[in-house]
């Protein structure tokens, strides 16, 4: 009784990724045929086998995942999918099955689970290879593919370069700076670092970015750069995804800052750790001591954090963000910090309702812990909390790391500011 | 499957729509638990919200012969929840109201689904312990744990579930809901059906509600390790403790094997040069579990210990727990067709039980590794293989059924506390005899007339 357990990762059409043909050549096609008395070891290769093995069905997972949480029930739970996935691998379910296709969607990629995993499955993995799958061609939703289209149209891109240059701030030229000076301390010349521009920055927040130069003016932001891809790989087309992450690590040259939880795990996947720092991660490890501090109605601001869950269970970042925080306003750590906020990526316009459910219990907890502001480290979560917080009337306000950083650097208007320091950020 | 359709709009006659899932992505997923190798689909899963609603859903299945298998999370190690009859899969995870935690009668009353881990850090948070600590307890509900006797780290000093299960609230396969035991320490009125359900793995009753007793937290807790040349002198070290009058709470090892996984996984530091790491804790006052680490560190010296370090502190507690929770991590990145054993046998003879398992591993060209509760002599040998390995798993299944018998020999038993369902049913009658399998069956009768209530597990 092992079928469950043997299932190998080569399609009949000998593609071992699965992400180009999966749907298309080896997908559904040995699907009907090899349903009874299939022979042992023959998969659809739809899954990377030793990523689909490691699973041993523990059940650890079930009390982390958001979406077991809503429905108690089995298939919307880590394991409950991967049994899903194994048995759409193995052709005990057919392709198009219906919950296949459902929970595919319903999970919000939080990889929570992979935190408390004892076997160390790679649930992200799995789930762009399912999604690759289900979401292949015409059965992505169409809002995913419109998204995918707009940050990877070479017309679309020199659109959006009117933004980036939004972005880049004014007076700031194209082309690389001038390499950072040596440290005055004798330390070895640093690697030069480059700011990326996320597509959901570029578009919503600019602002982010421009703060981000203030905190970090060694930083150099290269005109030419594309999106990271980390849309594409959590939508169906992993192939792109790391194809967009590899163009995006040449163009950028050096260590690549990101305001973005999420294209930090994803280029960090694709790139090696040693590329890639998200902002905290980077400041925290430049010893970069925040000036002032946020100051609400004369007093100082009561601040909560919102982990980003690639962040924090892709990358195990949970520290420094909290640190920073904490320097500059009078941190609380909101019960459900480190669980998902329900933003998700594309998952907040692709599924409304699931997206405030998730996010629902985390509005109750802001508005217990009486905050002023609740952080963000990945312009997901910040759209989602600015979303919900105004949803709900809160007086809490979503913001930004590198803007909540700039801000306490700023004096308060009418009051006079701390005073600057040396190393201290450069003010507009 | 026109009889499924019947099945779905009956059940969902009784709990609603939305908590009837017919479709063969659920019937999936539901087709096994923690158990590798056992997996069978049922017709219908059904997640009832209320004990009556259970008692209807039972009373339906009696009625129609329907078999029912009564399900908290899944994390059984013993396939007792795998419908390897079809029938319905009845989910007992909403029913998980935490009904009241007692600091003056020292008890806590839950709703079946309730987590362990949730029982006992509301417990904790009002200065109270509930001891039984099963590895799943994150996940695994408290009428699972009622169900299967979950035992723990703990159990040499503080026992397992049954010695914490004063009460239940059961509906009988017949539909008729029964509340056995309840508040009292001392309670003699009849036999003692409460500690009959707990372990009857879901084929008597179905467990709705639980009444447990609780026990004041201990102020401090300590920790230590030693390193021993091979695990006979380490289960020498161990009754000398014990003969010394010191009964640990945690007693824990590792055998060479495990060590070397363990290492080879974490990088922890651990000696591979050692054949034992016996890891042992105390809890209570502050002075007392002092005394006792260092009486027992002693003891471990004198017993021939390569090293032993008491940790100082927390975190460094932490530290050397974690070679014990690293144990079946490490093992399943060995092959990740993971079979985890508990056959148990006297403490005293847990030395001369790895030695059989290791000879028997190696009988079959298996890599066996064992580690477990040194304490009751509870052992969890673990076959790794690759999921491939067809063949490799039949020779496992010859292994295991060899120790299992060696297990009996040594005065043993065939399961210590992951239970027998359908995975160990072939070798109870070994371990209990013609005569109380025929007892087992005839009770069984007694309470599931129609055969419906997890056939092919206890009593079938």
């Amino acid at each position: 009784m092992t079928d469950h357990d043997t299932v190998d990762h080569t399609g009949p059409c000998g593609c071992s990724s699965g992400s180009e043909c999966a749907g298309g050549v080896c997908g559904p096609a040995p699907a009907a045929p090899s349903l009874p008395g299939r022979p042992a070891g023959q998969g659809r290769g739809i899954f990377d086998k030793e990523l689909l093995d490691r699973c041993i069905s523990c059940g650890f997972c079930l009390p982390a995942c958001p979406t077991y949480a809503l429905t108690g029930q089995e298939p919307s739970s880590p394991r409950g999918r991967i049994t899903l996935m194994r048995a759409l691998e193995a052709g005990d379910l057919a392709p198009d099955d219906p919950t296949l296709a459902e929970e595919s969607s319903f999970c919000l990629g939080c990889r929570a689970c992979e935190t408390v995993c004892p076997a160390g499955v790679e649930y992200g993995q799995l789930l762009e290879q399912w999604r690759d799958h289900q979401w292949s061609g015409r059965n992505r939703p169409w809002i995913a593919r419109t998204l995918m289209m707009l940050v990877s149209r070479p017309g679309l891109l020199r659109l959006q370069g009117l933004v980036r240059r939004h972005a880049r701030g004014p007076g700031e030229k194209a082309g690389p700076r001038p390499a950072a000076p040596a440290p005055s301390s004798g330390e070895p010349p640093q690697q030069p670092v480059s700011l990326m521009l996320g597509c959901v920055e570029r578009g919503l927040y600019p602002r982010v970015s421009r703060a981000v130069q203030r905190l970090c003016p060694e930083a150099d932001v290269p005109a030419a750069q594309g999106c990271c891809g980390a849309l594409h790989a959590h939508n169906g087309d992993s192939a792109t995804g790391g194809k967009l992450a590899r163009r995006l690590g040449e163009q950028l040259p050096g260590t690549i800052l990101t305001t973005a939880g999420g294209c930090a795990a994803h280029l960090a996947h694709h790139l090696g750790r040693d590329r890639v720092r998200e902002l905290s991660q980077y400041l925290d490890e430049k010893g970069h001591r925040p000036a002032g501090q946020v100051m609400v109605d004369g007093r100082r601001a009561r601040a909560a954090l919102q982990d980003s869950c690639h962040l924090r269970n892709g990358l195990g970042v949970t520290r420094p963000p909290r640190e920073l925080i904490a320097a500059v306003a009078d941190y609380v750590e909101l019960p459900s910090a480190g669980k998902c906020c329900g933003a998700a990526g594309t998952y907040s316009m692709l599924r409304p309702a699931d997206s405030k459910k998730v996010l629902d219990p985390k509005l109750s907890e802001v508005e217990a812990a009486d905050v002023d502001y609740v952080v963000a480290v990945n312009p997901g979560c910040l759209r989602q909390l600015e979303q919900g917080l105004r949803r709900a009337r809160s007086r809490a306000k979503a913001i930004h790391l590198a803007e909540f950083l700039a801000l306490a650097a700023q004096p308060e208007p009418g009051r006079p500011g701390p005073a600057p320091r040396a190393d201290g950020p450069k003010e507009p | 499957m026109a009889v499924g359709t019947d099945l779905a709009r009956d059940l969902a006659g009784i709990v609603g729509d939305d908590h009837v899932r017919i479709d063969e992505g659920a019937l999936t997923a539901y087709s096994r638990d923690a158990t590798p190798l056992f997996h069978a689909r049922p017709q219908a899963v059904v997640l009832p919200g209320s004990t009556e609603e259970v008692a209807a859903v039972l009373r339906y299945a009696t009625a129609h012969g329907i078999p029912v298998v009564p399900r908290g999370a899944g994390s059984n190690l013993c396939a007792g929840t795998v419908p390897l009859s079809g029938g319905i899969v009845l989910v007992l995870t909403r029913l998980d109201k935490l009904l009241e935690i007692s600091s003056e009668e020292l008890l806590a009353r839950a709703q079946t689904g309730v987590t362990t881990a949730t029982l006992a850090s509301a417990a904790a948070a009002k200065g109270l312990l509930y001891a039984p600590d099963p590895g799943s307890h994150t996940v695994s509900t408290i009428g699972g744990n009622v169900a299967t006797c979950a035992g723990g780290l703990r159990g040499l000093k503080y026992g397992v579930t049954r010695n914490y299960v004063l009460g239940l609230e059961a509906v009988l396969p017949t539909g008729e809901i029964i509340r056995t035991g309840g508040r009292l320490w001392k309670d003699v009125a009849g036999y003692d059906l409460t500690r009959l359900l707990t372990g009857s793995e879901g084929t008597l009753a179905v467990i709705t509600e639980a009444t447990v007793a609780l026990l004041p937290a201990p102020a401090e807790t300590g920790t230590g390790v030693a390193y021993f040349d091979t695990l006979a002198d380490a289960s020498r070290a161990v009754t000398a403790v014990i003969a010394a009058g010191v009964v640990p709470a945690t007693l824990e090892f590792l055998d060479r094997k495990c060590i070397q996984a363990v290492e080879e996984f974490a990088g922890l530091g651990l000696r591979k040069d050692a054949g034992a790491l016996l890891l042992f804790g105390d809890d209570g006052s502050a002075d007392n579990v002092e005394d006792n680490l260092a009486r027992i560190g002693n003891i471990c010296q004198a017993n021939g210990a390569l090293e032993v370090t008491l940790a100082e502190n927390v975190a460094r507690a932490e530290a050397l727990l974690a070679a014990r929770r690293c144990s079946l991590p490490a093992l399943s990145r060995l092959g990740s067709l993971t079979i985890l054993e508990d056959a148990t046998v006297p403490r005293h003879r847990m030395a001369a039980m790895v030695d059989r398992i290791d000879r028997i591993a190696d009988q079959y060209d298996l890599r066996i590794a064992t580690f477990g509760h040194a304490g009751d002599g509870n052992l969890h040998p673990t076959c790794v293989l690759d999921p491939d390995d067809d063949e490799g798993a039949d020779r496992a299944h010859l292994a295991f059924a060899e120790i299992f018998a060696a297990a009996i020999e040594l005065d043993g038993t065939i399961t210590g506390e992951h239970g027998v369902g359908a995975a160990k049913l072939p070798y109870l009658t070994d371990r209990l005899g013609d005569d109380q399998v025929a007892l087992l069956r005839r009770i069984k009768k007694a309470f599931d007339p129609a055969g419906i209530l997890n056939p092919g597990k206890l009593g079938s």
